[in-house]
Formats: C-alpha cells, sequence, structure tokens
C-alpha cells in the first residue's frame, strides 16, 4: 500500500508539473485528474489494494497520455515554464552528478559575494579501456537553486559576474578547460560597481580571448545575464532550454506598449516567445548554438539521473572537439579513424584526449573561436557583395594591408630607429661625426613617404559673421557650421534643472543654435540629432561613408517588423543603424561607428554589429584611431533574437583584436545608452566618455523596479553617477566635444597609430 | 523731419532712461508701453503710466531681465518695436536677435544684432580695429595659451614703453573669458612675468573653463574719451562730437562728464588736442562705416598724456551721457533730442540733415546725482527721501525718476542713481561756474531706516569739477 501512495504521489507531482507547464489552465481536464488525485488521497482505505492499484493504473496511463500530448505540442512559452520550474535541474545537480567531485570556490550556500554565481573547481572522471583518468576542470554558471530565496533565481549581480571572471583567469593560469553553465533568466540590473552591463562587457572582453577551451551549455539564456558567462569554443544547449534576447514577457511589455503596473496579456507573451525563436531547434538552426543536448520529455529534473550521464557524455566530448579542433592535423585524423570505427556511443569515448594546449594549439584556438563567432549571424543583414566583388574587395584589402604595413610599419619603424641611432651617436658630440651622418639622415627623410609628421592645420573657412574680416579662427572651433532645425522655432524651453540652479527659460533658436543645446547656467545638455555631430565634430566635408550597403534585416520574419524597418529606412534614408565612415579630426584620419537614434532608437542587429565589425577591421588594416560615438542605442535589436544577442560577443571579439594590434578605441556615448551593446562592444573599451546629462546603464528604471523591486532615483544612470562608480572615464561638454577628442587622439593611443 | 511714424514701442528699462524714453516717443506720436517690477512700482515712470484699466500701458513683470516675460508683454500689447535702453539688455546680442527673428518679430531700436555682436566682443573689435589701423592699446589681439610665447610678447611690450620714455612700465595680464576687472593682474618686471601669468591661467582655467590669457600694455596717466555716433538704417552716418569722462567712481562708475573732450581753457596739454580729437571722431567713423553701423552708439577712447589714442571698446546702445554731447550740439539752432533721433532711425526713418548743418558751440558739464557715500568706498546709500528739489534754469535740465511731491522709497535691488543734471554754457569756465551755482541749489531730504540724514555726492561731485578736462 505504501508503495502505491508513493506512486499516487509521483503521479500528483506530473500534474502539478502539467498544471504548471500549461499555466493553470485546466488543459485536458487536468483539474479534473487533480480532483480525482486528492479524492483517492482522502479515500485511500476504503479501496482494497487491487482497486486502488487499478485506479492508480487509470490515473498514470491518462498523465502518461497527456505527457506526450504535452511533449508533442510543446509552445516556446511552455518551455520556458519548464526552464522556469523549481523542478528542473540546477547547476548544483550538474555538479553532484555528472563530475566526480567538486570543491565550490567563493561560498557556502548564502554566504557569498553572489549566490546566484557558483563557480567550482571539479574533476571529471573518463573511463577509457578500464582505466580512469581524471581531469580537471573549472565549473562556471549561475544557480537557480530550485526556488532558494537568496539564489535569487540564477540572476547574477555585478559582482557574480567578476567572481565569474576571476576564475576564468584561475582557469587560464593553470591551463585547464572551462565548462559554463547558463541558467539565468537575465543579469541583475544594479550599477553599483562594478556595474551590469560594464561587468558583462569586461567578461566577454576577457572570455573573447582566453587561453583555454571553453564549453558552455545553455539550460535558461536571458540574454546579457547569459552572455557574461556564455562565449566559448563549443556551444550547447539543453533541447527543452531557452535561450533569448529578453524575456517573452519584456517583449509582449514593450510590443504591446504596455504601461507599467498593468498586465500583460497571456496571449501577447504566448505570441512573442513565439516570435523570439527562442528554443533549442530555433538556436541550432540560427547558428547560435552548435549542438542539442537531448532531456526527456517535458524536460529533465532534477533526478533524471540518465540525463546526468548523457550530459557528461555530452560535456566530455565537446571538450575533446574544440581540443582536437586544436591540434595539429595527424593526431585529429587518428582519432577520426578510431571514431568511425567505433559503433557504439560508448565505445566512442574510448580515446584519451589530453586537454592540455601547448602554445601553438592555443592560437589555433583563439583563431577558430574567432572563426566561429565571425560567422555567426551573417544570415542578419543583407548587402554583402557579390562573390566578384568580393575576390577584389578581398584583394584591394590585402594591397592595403601590405601597403600600411610597409607605411606605417617597416619604414616608419625603421626610419625612427635610424634617426634613433643618429641621435644617439650625434649626442655624444662628435661633430665629425654628426658631419658625416647628416648627408645620410636628410636622404633618409627625403625618401620616406611620411616627409613631415606636424600636421599642417588647415585654416577653416569662417562660416557667417556680420563682419567681412574673417576673424583668425581657431580651427578647433567649429561653429557657426551648421544649425539644427530643431532650432526653428520661436518658443522657450524650460531647463529641467530651473528650480535648482534657476535657470532661466531657454530660447529655442539661441538653444539649439548658438548654444549648442546646453543650458548656459547649469550645462544641462538637451539631445541633439546626430547630424549636428557630423558637422561639428569632423573637419568639412571630411566623412567618407562605407558599407553603407549592409542592409538590415527580418531575419527571424518577425511579425509586423518588416514595415517598421521599412519606415526607418525611409526616415533615415539609410540601411542600418550604425553608421560607419572614414573622417578627420584636426586632420587625424580616423574610422568612426556612429549608432543613432533614428533608426530604431539605435538598436544594434546584424547589419549594425557587421558594420561595426567591418569598422574594426579597416581601422586595424589602416592603423588609424577608431571611435565610436554612440548618438543612442536602446540596446540589442529584439526582433532579431539570438542573432542580436551574437553580436555581444562578435563585436568585442573584433573590437578586442583591434586594441590587441595596437589600436586606439574610444568611445563616447551620448544621450541614452542601455543594454547589450554598452554590456559588451562599447563597456569593454578602456577608454569611455560621456557627453553631460547622458545616460548610460544596463537596463531602465522600470525593467529595474519590475525585476528587482527597487526604486532608483531618477538620476541613478546619468553620466556623473556612472564616473563616480568608475564605469566611464570622463565627461564631455558637447560644445568642446572636438577639442576633447583632438587631445584625446593626441595623448592616448599606442605608438603603433599611423599618425605617432 | 516727417512726423508719420507708425508704431508701438515697449520700453524694457526702468528709472530716468524710461522716463526719456517715454517722452521721446509722446514727442514723435508714438504709443508705448513700460514694464516694471514690483520694487519700481512708485517709481516716476510708472506713476505717470496707468497700471490698469483698458487703457493700462504700465505692466508688471517679475524682472528686467527676463525676455520671457518682456515679450509677452510686447505680445499681449501688440507692440512693434523695443527699446532697451541703457544696460539689461542694451548690448545683449541674443535679445536683440531673438527679438527681430521671432515669429511676431519686434523692430530693436539699436543697432542690428549682427553688429551688436560683432562689437560686443572687446577682442573682436580690437581684432578688426588693428585690422583698419585704428590703434588699439597696444597687447594680444587674441587668447594667448602659450606661456613662452606670453613672454615674448610680455617682454616686447615692456621694451616699447621703455623705449617711449614711459616712467613706470607696466602691463596688464587679463583671462581671456573673463570681464568686469576679475583676473586681471599687473606686471612690472619680466621676472615677475611667469608666475603672474600661472596664477591667471589658473585662475580663468577655474572660473571660465578656458585658459586663455590676454596681454596688454597697463595705461596710467590717459583721459577717457567718447565719440557720440548716430547713424542711419540708411547708411548716414554723422557724430555729435566728442566727450569727457574721466571722472569714474572707484567701481568704475561715471560721476561727472563734460564735453567737448578736451579744451585749452582747463589744461595746457602736451599736445594739439583739436587734432586729437579730429583724429578719434575719423577713426570712430570709419570703424562705424566698416561695420555698417545702424544707429546710436559710443566709441570710447583712451588718451595718454602724450596725446595718443586707443580704442578701449564699442558701446553698441544709447548711454546715460548722451546727452552731454547734444548739450553742445546745435541743430537748427537747437538741441538735438538723442534719444528721439535714436527711436527715429531705429524705425527706419532717413537722418534728414547731413554732417554740416550739425553746429557744435560752448561746454556742457553732466552731473549724475547718485545716494552713495563717497568717502566709503562710494558704498550705496538705502533710504526714503523725503524732499527732492533741483533748480530750474534755461541753461540746465535734470532726468530723475524720483518723483517731487512725495516720499520715494530708494529700492534696494537697483542702483540708488537719482537723478542726472545737465548744465551748459558758452564757455568751459561759464558751464563749470553754473555747475557749482547749480550743485549748491539742489536740495535733497531723506532719512535712512535708522533715522540717520541721507548721503549723496553732491560734495564729491562740486569738488571734481576742477578737475574736468585735466591729467
Amino acid at each position: 500500500m505504501n508503495a502505491l501512495l508513493k506512486q499516487l504521489h509521483k503521479i500528483e507531482e506530473r500534474i502539478n508539473y502539467l498544471v504548471q507547464l500549461k499555466d493553470y489552465s485546466n488543459w485536458g481536464n487536468l483539474d479534473g485528474f487533480k480532483e480525482t488525485c486528492d479524492k483517492l488521497k482522502l479515500t485511500v482505505y476504503d479501496h482494497s489494494e487491487d482497486q486502488f492499484a487499478g485506479e492508480i493504473q487509470k490515473l498514470h496511463e491518462s498523465i502518461c497520455f497527456l505527457e506526450e500530448r504535452a511533449e508533442e505540442q510543446l509552445t516556446p512559452m511552455e518551455r520556458v515554464r519548464i526552464v522556469r520550474s523549481i523542478q528542473r535541474f540546477s547547476l548544483k545537480d550538474i555538479l553532484e552528478n555528472v563530475y566526480e567531485d567538486y570543491t565550490e570556490l567563493g561560498g557556502e550556500g548564502d554566504a557569498n559575494i553572489d549566490p546566484a554565481m557558483v563557480c567550482a573547481k571539479a574533476t571529471i572522471v573518463r573511463r577509457i579501456k578500464n582505466k580512469p583518468y581524471t581531469a580537471s576542470v573549472m565549473v562556471i554558471g549561475q544557480e537557480t537553486g530550485h526556488g532558494e530565496e537568496f539564489r535569487n533565481g540564477g540572476s547574477c549581480k555585478p559582482e557574480g559576474n567578476e567572481k565569474a571572471l576571476r576564475y576564468m583567469k584561475v582557469a587560464e593560469t593553470e591551463g585547464i578547460p572551462i565548462h559554463f553553465y547558463v541558467f539565468t533568466p537575465g543579469s541583475f540590473p544594479v550599477e553599483e560597481y562594478p556595474g551590469a552591463a560594464q561587468q558583462i562587457a569586461r567578461n566577454i572582453y576577457t572570455m573573447s580571448k582566453l587561453r583555454v577551451p571553453m564549453i558552455s551549455m545553455i539550460s535558461e539564456g536571458g540574454s546579457g545575464g547569459a552572455e557574461a558567462i556564455g562565449l566559448s569554443d563549443y556551444r550547447m544547449m539543453c533541447s527543452h532550454g531557452y535561450y533569448s534576447v529578453i524575456s517573452p514577457e519584456g517583449a509582449a511589455a514593450i510590443e504591446g506598449k504596455v504601461k507599467e503596473g498593468s498586465k500583460v496579456p497571456k496571449e501577447l507573451i504566448e505570441v512573442c516567445a513565439e516570435r523570439l525563436k527562442l528554443t533549442a531547434t530555433d538556436n541550432l538552426a540560427l547558428g547560435t548554438i552548435d549542438h542539442i543536448i537531448q532531456e526527456p520529455p517535458l524536460g529533465a529534473r532534477r533526478d533524471d539521473f540518465a540525463f546526468f550521464a548523457k550530459l557528461r557524455a555530452d560535456v566530455m566530448r565537446a571538450t575533446d572537439k574544440v581540443v582536437l579542433g586544436t591540434k595539429s592535423f595527424r593526431a585529429f585524423r587518428s582519432y577520426e579513424i578510431r571514431r568511425k570505427k567505433a559503433e557504439t556511443e560508448a565505445q566512442e569515448l574510448q580515446v584519451d584526449v589530453s586537454w592540455d594546449l601547448n602554445d601553438d594549439e592555443i592560437k589555433r584556438l583563439l583563431a577558430q573561436r574567432s572563426q566561429k563567432y565571425r560567422a555567426m549571424s551573417t544570415q542578419g543583414f543583407s548587402g554583402l557583395p557579390t562573390p566578384t566583388e568580393k575576390f577584389f574587395r578581398r584583394m584591394q584589402e590585402m594591397t592595403e594591408e601590405v601597403y600600411f604595413t610597409i607605411r606605417y610599419d617597416i619604414l616608419k619603424n625603421h626610419q625612427k630607429q635610424v634617426q634613433k641611432v643618429f641621435k644617439d651617436v650625434s649626442g655624444e658630440g662628435t661633430v665629425i661625426l654628426k658631419r658625416v651622418t647628416s648627408p645620410i639622415t636628410t636622404a633618409l627623410e627625403f625618401l620616406s613617404p611620411q616627409k613631415d609628421k606636424k600636421f599642417v592645420r588647415p585654416q577653416l573657412p569662417s562660416a557667417g559673421g556680420a563682419l567681412p574680416p574673417s576673424s583668425a579662427q581657431d580651427p578647433i572651433e567649429l561653429t557657426d557650421t551648421y544649425t539644427s532645425p530643431l532650432a526653428n522655432m520661436d518658443r522657450t524651453i524650460t531647463c529641467p534643472n530651473s528650480e535648482k540652479y534657476g535657470c532661466k527659460d531657454l530660447w529655442v533658436p539661441d538653444l539649439f543654435g548658438e548654444f549648442a543645446g546646453v543650458c548656459e547656467i547649469c550645462g544641462h545638455h538637451f539631445a541633439l540629432e546626430h547630424k549636428w555631430y557630423l558637422k561639428n565634430i569632423f573637419d568639412p566635408d571630411s566623412i567618407r561613408l562605407f558599407n553603407s550597403e549592409i542592409t538590415a534585416e527580418n531575419p527571424l520574419g518577425y511579425t509586423g517588423f518588416d514595415e517598421r524597418l521599412q519606415s526607418s529606412k525611409k526616415k533615415t534614408g539609410r540601411n542600418a543603424g550604425n553608421m560607419t565612415f572614414h573622417a578627420r579630426i584636426m586632420d587625424i584620419r580616423v574610422v568612426v561607428s556612429m549608432l543613432y537614434s533614428d533608426f530604431r532608437n539605435g538598436t544594434v542587429g546584424s547589419a549594425e554589429g557587421e558594420k561595426f565589425i567591418q569598422a574594426c577591421e579597416v581601422a586595424k588594416r589602416t592603423k588609424r584611431p577608431l571611435i565610436s560615438y554612440v548618438h543612442t542605442t536602446g540596446g540589442i535589436r529584439i526582433q532579431e533574437g539570438t542573432l542580436g544577442v551574437t553580436q555581444m560577443p562578435k563585436c568585442t571579439m573584433a573590437v578586442r583584436e583591434y586594441i590587441d594590434a595596437g589600436g586606439l578605441y574610444i568611445v563616447v556615448y551620448d544621450n541614452n545608452s542601455y543594454a547589450g551593446p554598452v554590456a559588451s562592444f562599447l563597456g569593454c573599451s578602456p577608454y569611455q566618455f560621456a557627453i553631460r546629462s547622458s545616460r548610460i546603464g544596463f537596463a531602465g528604471h522600470r525593467v529595474i523596479r519590475e525585476t528587482t523591486g527597487i526604486d532608483i532615483p531618477p538620476d541613478y544612470h546619468s553620466a556623473r553617477n556612472a564616473l563616480k562608480r568608475g564605469h566611464i572615464q570622463g565627461i564631455w561638454d558637447r560644445r568642446e566635444f572636438r577639442r576633447n577628442l583632438y587631445k584625446s587622439l593626441m595623448t592616448m593611443g599606442s605608438p603603433h597609430l599611423y599618425y605617432r | 523731419m516727417s512726423n508719420n511714424l507708425q508704431g508701438k514701442v515697449l520700453i524694457a528699462n526702468r528709472g530716468e532712461i524710461a522716463i526719456r524714453i517715454m517722452n521721446a516717443c509722446k514727442d514723435l506720436g508714438l504709443e508705448y508701453i513700460v514694464v516694471y517690477t514690483d520694487a519700481d512700482k512708485d517709481s516716476e515712470h510708472v506713476q505717470r503710466n496707468r497700471i490698469s484699466g483698458a487703457d493700462q500701458n504700465a505692466w508688471r513683470i517679475t524682472s528686467y531681465t527676463e525676455p520671457n516675460d518682456i515679450f509677452a508683454v510686447a505680445d499681449h500689447t501688440q507692440c512693434t518695436a523695443i527699446h532697451p535702453g541703457y544696460g539689461f539688455f542694451s548690448e545683449d546680442y541674443r535679445f536683440a536677435r531673438r527679438a527681430t527673428l521671432r515669429d511676431r518679430p519686434l523692430t530693436f531700436i539699436g543697432p542690428n544684432w549682427e553688429v551688436i555682436k560683432s562689437l560686443g566682443d572687446k577682442i573682436n573689435t580690437k581684432r578688426v580695429a588693428n585690422a583698419l589701423k585704428i590703434p588699439t592699446i597696444p597687447g594680444t589681439d587674441s587668447p594667448i595659451y602659450n606661456e613662452m610665447e606670453a613672454e615674448e610678447i610680455a617682454q616686447r611690450l615692456l621694451d616699447d614703453q621703455v623705449a617711449q620714455d614711459i616712467k613706470a612700465p607696466s602691463i596688464l595680464v587679463k583671462a581671456a573669458a573673463g570681464g568686469g576687472g576679475m583676473g586681471i593682474e599687473e606686471v612690472t618686471e619680466i621676472e615677475q612675468f611667469r608666475r603672474i601669468y600661472r596664477q591667471v591661467q589658473n585662475y580663468a582655467k577655474r572660473q571660465f573653463g578656458d585658459g586663455g590669457v590676454l596681454i596688454e600694455q597697463c595705461l596710467r596717466d590717459y583721459n577717457h574719451l567718447e565719440v557720440q555716433l548716430v547713424c542711419s538704417r540708411h547708411g548716414e552716418r554723422i557724430h555729435f562730437g566728442s566727450r569727457n569722462c574721466t571722472i569714474q567712481s572707484t567701481g568704475r562708475q561715471k560721476r561727472v562728464e563734460a564735453a567737448p573732450g578736451f579744451h585749452s581753457s582747463c589744461f595746457t596739454y602736451d599736445f594739439d588736442e583739436q587734432k586729437v580729437l579730429e583724429q578719434i571722431v575719423d577713426y570712430s567713423l570709419k570703424l562705424a562705416a566698416h561695420v555698417h553701423y545702424d544707429n546710436v552708439g559710443t566709441w570710447e577712447w583712451i588718451v595718454s598724456r602724450s596725446g595718443r589714442p586707443y580704442l578701449l571698446e564699442v558701446n553698441t546702445r544709447i548711454q546715460v551721457e548722451n546727452d552731454v554731447s547734444a548739450r553742445i550740439s546745435y541743430l537748427n539752432h537747437q538741441h538735438p533730442n538723442l534719444i528721439r533721433e535714436q527711436i527715429r532711425l531705429g524705425l527706419g526713418e532717413k537722418m534728414g540733415y547731413k554732417q554740416k548743418s550739425v553746429e557744435f558751440k560752448g561746454a556742457s558739464i553732466e552731473l549724475r546725482v547718485v545716494a552713495e557715500d563717497t568717502r566709503r568706498g562710494f558704498a550705496p546709500w538705502i533710504g526714503t527721501i523725503t524732499e527732492f528739489h533741483f533748480p530750474q534754469y534755461d541753461w540746465s535740465t535734470v532726468y530723475s525718476h524720483v518723483p517731487s511731491d512725495r516720499e520715494y522709497g530708494i529700492p534696494s535691488e537697483y542702483d540708488p542713481n537719482l537723478a542726472l543734471a545737465l548744465v551748459w554754457g558758452d564757455s568751459m569756465a561759464e558751464a563749470k561756474i553754473r555747475a557749482a551755482q547749480f550743485i549748491d541749489e539742489i536740495v535733497i531730504r531723506g532719512q535712512d531706516s535708522h533715522g540717520g540724514p541721507i548721503i549723496t555726492n553732491l560734495e564729491y561731485l562740486k569738488n571734481n569739477l576742477d578737475r574736468l578736462l585735466t591729467f
């Protein structure tokens, strides 16, 4: 009887699981079954054992039937609910069941800098030909904790990500592979140091060139939080997991323009979950993951030991695969031959692959990682050249590369060295020697293409002004060159700080004309359109756009997005929300990437990412500084789903390669810069500046309030606070933007830049 | 002179100038509106108008420097022109620009905003003047940021002074972005220069956010002269002679002015004073023609003891002391009213007369009666005036906003200026005697909150009459 009772309990649990899965909607008469279950429980002793067993059997069969149906018709939103169930396996279960042994680093339960992030040194044992081989790995992942309050549902604080970063570096030092397990609905959006966005950016930046094999497994991949530990050489996903740019509820709130506090309609959430393409199969099709780990029907729960065995095999095989990919060809071939001979899966693992890498292999690992990410999400945009064009372009790029290398690296360095030698020698005071060498130096200087490193500062024509004699204008001041169309209105604006500083109402033509949108009294910056910057920051007529043909698309076929994209294109006359161009600042040639608000609020999708990466590549080739001016960015374009999310590691990878090659990467934030881009390729820059009165952050007020319950002050994301927290390196006045930029170009960056 | 002017003028100022503008408008047959603040509601410029009712023509505003209020009144009362007076918005090109460019444009009675902008910037004025070979105070005409360069300039300026036999050569180091006497240091020895330069540069950086510095020769023994120009929008430009405004309070506020600028009866000059006066008038007209100046304006000059003139700056407005020049000028045997001329020309009329119809004769003196303690650093006196009486002659006139028929509390918000008195005569000697007599006959009584008697600068004015037009 007891065994039967246990069975009944099990069935009850399954019913509850289904009820939750179906969002309490009495699907397939679940309520009825539940009632039967309850009745049975109350009336256990009214039945004979056989009768009771029969009832249970009947119930079991019905539930089995329902479970099968549920699995067959599993909707994306139901998958989300599976993942969120407290019965789902968590990282702790994996550590217990997949790994032989583990030591958690930095915490025991809630005595932890961030209980939502678990780092553990674990050993994994492979049995090959009955001989155990123990390998040490670093396991890093979020812990949802089966509903434990202090785990925060796996929503990591910035400190947690910082901890993860520390142990990634430990793993790098020790040369052991890292296994990442992503179980997060998203990062905890607080800005206090180290800061949600900035810490994620630092993590991605480091991971992009971490010198050990990295494997990740995604069960619940919520955008930024997932990326913080998601960049890896082999990405796997649980068949019932989800990986998405935003939670379906969040997407629905944006989509339906739902006011805060009011309920988001359920149907809309379902629809959004569908549109976001967040399931494992979708992600595999999109190429954002490499492999799906099959789970039992309706998802693996904490006691699915068969699943853990499978997971263990998959994780090991993935690590092997990554390691083998870096091995020289012969080793790989011998493994392949043996693998083909092997009949069963169990046999397949009968090869010992050492997870240690030598320097060459590490180099190959990094190159492959770079290629892997470069190839991701290329289906998300259009406008790439045709194969013939591509060939010519490639040729051109190669010539450029050779040309710039010869010009700046070889010739200039050579010349510098020669000059240094001569200087040293002549410095000793041997007049005769100097007399001898001077014709040679002159000749060398004459021959070299870089004759004079001083800049000839052009006298800019002063526009306007009542007086015919043009006053000697400082070329660093580009005033009166362009007036914002905002200025064509006869009305006044009240400065938001008027109560605090007693600012007078500002007359719009003054404000947006002469004052460059800055309140005279308190220095509050009003938003200006991106064209103002194009005209007032760079040398006149120096802007040459490139890659304008790369076009933002709707790769997921997101309903209704085509029209919106079309209207943006029409409005701006451009194909994507990122403008990339060559320009000059006081005759220093720079490459600029500019996210601007007119095009879908500066959100980053595949096209924008591609343009950014190409800008990095151009800057790297030509040894020019790269400036990323962020007029506004609303984050990752949610309509591109995970294709958008992959822009984070993808772009960071590219910019890291540019910086490592000796580039100077300056980021300037303006207006509003939030979420994904800040948490990746913008936030990783060593030189980040903000225009006064701009806002920089990870999540907006509403999201913070809804996810954390904290009511943040209105200036929470202000540039000043970002500076206080150490997220940015300085605040610039818009009126001095050009001057500051020039100063930065002259004082920052390595000697590798072309003008050094 | 035609009298078919149309329009309604908003007078955006207070005190005696508001009254003078009011009267000028009446003379020209123009309607006008005045504005006032709470502190000024007892002032004559308000009390002579109607502050309520259907034909209200005095409107209360929060501040004379609140453009939104002023434009709101202008729109509400259907004004077509605006007269800024002096001070407040008179030299604010943004205000002038806003007035002329707004959806309901107003005629700004004054030079057009572009002229105000280009001449309002002292450094720019200096640059333009130098280009026209008009002498300005020796020194830099653009901010210097480089210490080495600055020292070279300083050395040169000091050397030049030695070459000119100037007894105590000295230079001034100024913050380029500063003004009103802030951030100015004197250097007499080149050894001290770098220290002072750094000090001023740091001050400028801290205070104004820009470390630019100007270096100029420091002039000690000089007279402050002004040339009154009147120009029309039709390219006519004439002058109304020169005046001397050397006598100033410690705060560089003028107290006694006289016209003409120099007179041999007062002092034996080392130079030909008529020639210098002609020269500065010519230079002034030259610069005015170059910038297409189109209303009244004053060119300020510094004349050194040796007779070298230097252009100081241009005041693109009507000045307090405009009437000093008017009282030595005769148009058809009558003193011109420069404010009336300004309004007329500002509204686009032609001048109607030539330079040669202006006749200069005699001398005039202006006395600025201020409630201040000249012995205690010209500290303003605040209290209530109980008796206020000026003598009346056909060789004098008084402009005041202080009522003579009732008590008047001096508002603490503004300068305690009480009245402008003008006295003129056939010669400077006669004008001086009349001025002394006039001062003696003035009766001003009042008391402060402690019952103390009123303190005015009448004695100071009288004592300074002898100093007029001397070095």
